[in-house]
């Protein structure tokens, strides 16, 4: 049995603000609810602030404070679906990251790697192919790169 | 009358006898300043990096088609020492907002990227050439080598043979040569940085030995998971352009005496490009005797690909291959 299989129920759920997140929550509650092992990381990554952020006089610490609220606001949200799925709250936790020099992709790839998850989900947000040119695709990468874990990409 | 005492002496000769400086009717001031450089004008003198640089004329905004207008922030400059003839970048940070058919990216011009750039490339003959230098009160003045070259787009457009003798006779040349260019740009992406502005009128050929040089990286834009997107998009144009000599829209087509309505017909959206939908990149359409292996990249770029270029090292990497295939 590879890893993947043996840490699938270490699942971590990357989200943000969209429907398509929540959708993915949901979806992993009414799963691993009858889980006894089950652990799971709600992960929230964001961007670094955009290039003309310090010259505008921005200050990254009250930047990552902004986003750093934001995403408790979506954990919570988050949090709810779980514990309503009958979901403990001792088995979820949060992390919340900034993409420093890598995309979100690659920090959400990273993250799964050094938390040995099994299971990435993600909510998928369905753009066109114009928008995944230019902004990406997080589950598309996803799927690209599941070669030894397992990546649920909820529609 | 000009009052030379106002001038260290060891620039009163070229000074003195630069034209520049012959029908001025008032006083040039000296800029250690160079915040303001809309006051800064024909016949000043910007002392920076211990240099003092003449202004002799602005360097002018490209853009396709419409009259070419002067930037004030990029004066040519003559150098009242070493006689040198160079290009000053000045301060100038600007955001806009780039449209892609119906999306849009926010773009910012910042001389700091660009500087970082200038010191990556130093000494490489792919980029053009210079260095930064701090004014008295902290803008970062970009001093550049005059390129000495013309336009890749000029260079074509000069080719006087039809489509068939300048895909028989000058097209590998190109090709070979924009692969090295192409090469340059992920050696940028590889150390983080994005060129940013990648259009035909930014590849020079140099009057040397025709090698191709990239200028103007002070552009950025705000992709934060497709860092490199639009290098990618300015690359997969300047191919459709070195492929057809020319961008094709469907109204071209079909005002096109060799292609008109038989060929337009033959169109539809899936050949056109995939984010603006303005230029058709199926030239095999177009052109039937162009290499499918070639086509197979530029449709890479069009509405109706189902696979994308994630990276520039994609692209090279087929790019390489198909030239290899091709010629050999």
């Amino acid at each position: 049995m590879g890893d993947a299989m043996a840490d699938w129920h270490n699942i971590l759920i990357a989200v943000d603000e969209m429907e398509s997140s929540l959708r993915a929550v949901r979806y992993v509650g009414q799963i691993a609810r009858n889980v006894k092992s089950v652990s799971i990381c709600l992960l929230h990554i964001y961007p670094e602030p955009p290039p003309d952020f310090h010259h505008k006089g921005g200050v990254l610490e009250e930047y990552q404070a902004q986003r750093i609220a934001r995403a408790e606001h979506i954990f919570s949200r988050c949090l709810e679906i779980l514990v309503e799925a009958d979901i403990t709250r001792e088995s979820v936790y949060c992390i919340t990251n900034m993409a420093e020099g890598k995309t979100i992709s690659d920090t959400l790839l990273e993250v799964r790697k050094k938390g040995n998850f099994g299971t990435v989900v993600t909510g998928k947000r369905g753009v066109s192919k114009a928008e995944e040119f230019l902004f990406g695709s997080i589950s598309n990468t996803l799927a690209r790169h599941c070669n030894d874990f397992t990546s649920w990409i909820v529609g | 009358m000009v009052d030379w005492n106002q001038f260290p002496p060891h620039i009163l000769p070229l000074l003195k006898n630069h034209n520049a400086l012959k029908n001025l009717r008032r006083q040039p001031t000296i800029f250690k300043d160079t915040s303001d450089f809309t006051s800064i004008d024909y016949g000043d003198i910007i002392h920076v990096d211990n240099r003092y640089f003449l202004v002799v004329g602005y360097a002018k905004e490209g853009r396709f088609g419409i009259d070419e207008q002067p930037k004030q922030w990029v004066p040519k400059v003559y150098d009242l020492e070493s006689g040198e003839r160079k290009i000053l970048k000045l301060v100038f940070h600007e955001t806009f907002t780039l449209a892609l058919g119906d999306l849009q990216v926010k773009c910012y011009r910042r001389p700091e990227k660009e500087s970082q750039v200038l010191e990556l490339v130093r000494g490489n003959a792919m980029f053009m050439q210079g260095y930064s230098a701090l004014d008295e009160v902290g803008n970062l003045v970009r001093i550049l080598d005059i390129v000495g070259g013309i336009r890749l787009d000029t260079a074509i457009g000069r080719l006087d043979c039809d489509q068939e003798t300048y895909m028989a006779t000058h097209l590998e040349n190109i090709l070979r040569r924009f692969q090295r260019a192409v090469e340059a740009i992920i050696l940028l992406h590889d150390h983080g940085f994005k060129h940013g502005d990648i259009r035909r009128d930014h590849l020079f050929i140099d009057r040397e030995d025709g090698h191709y040089r990239w200028i103007d990286f002070d552009y950025d834009f705000y992709l934060p998971e497709r860092p490199f997107a639009l290098d990618l998009i300015g690359l997969g144009n300047i191919l459709l352009y070195i492929l057809g000599r020319r961008n094709f829209r469907p109204e071209d087509v079909l005002q096109h005496p060799d292609m008109g309505e038989r060929v337009l017909q033959t169109l539809d959206m899936s050949d056109l490009s995939l984010l603006s939908r303005d230029r058709v990149f199926n030239l095999r359409k177009l052109f039937p005797s162009m290499p499918k292996l070639f086509n197979d990249i530029l449709l890479h770029f069009s509405a109706g690909t189902d696979v994308m270029y994630d990276t520039v090292s994609e692209f090279y990497a087929e790019l390489s291959e198909s030239i290899q295939q091709v010629y050999g």
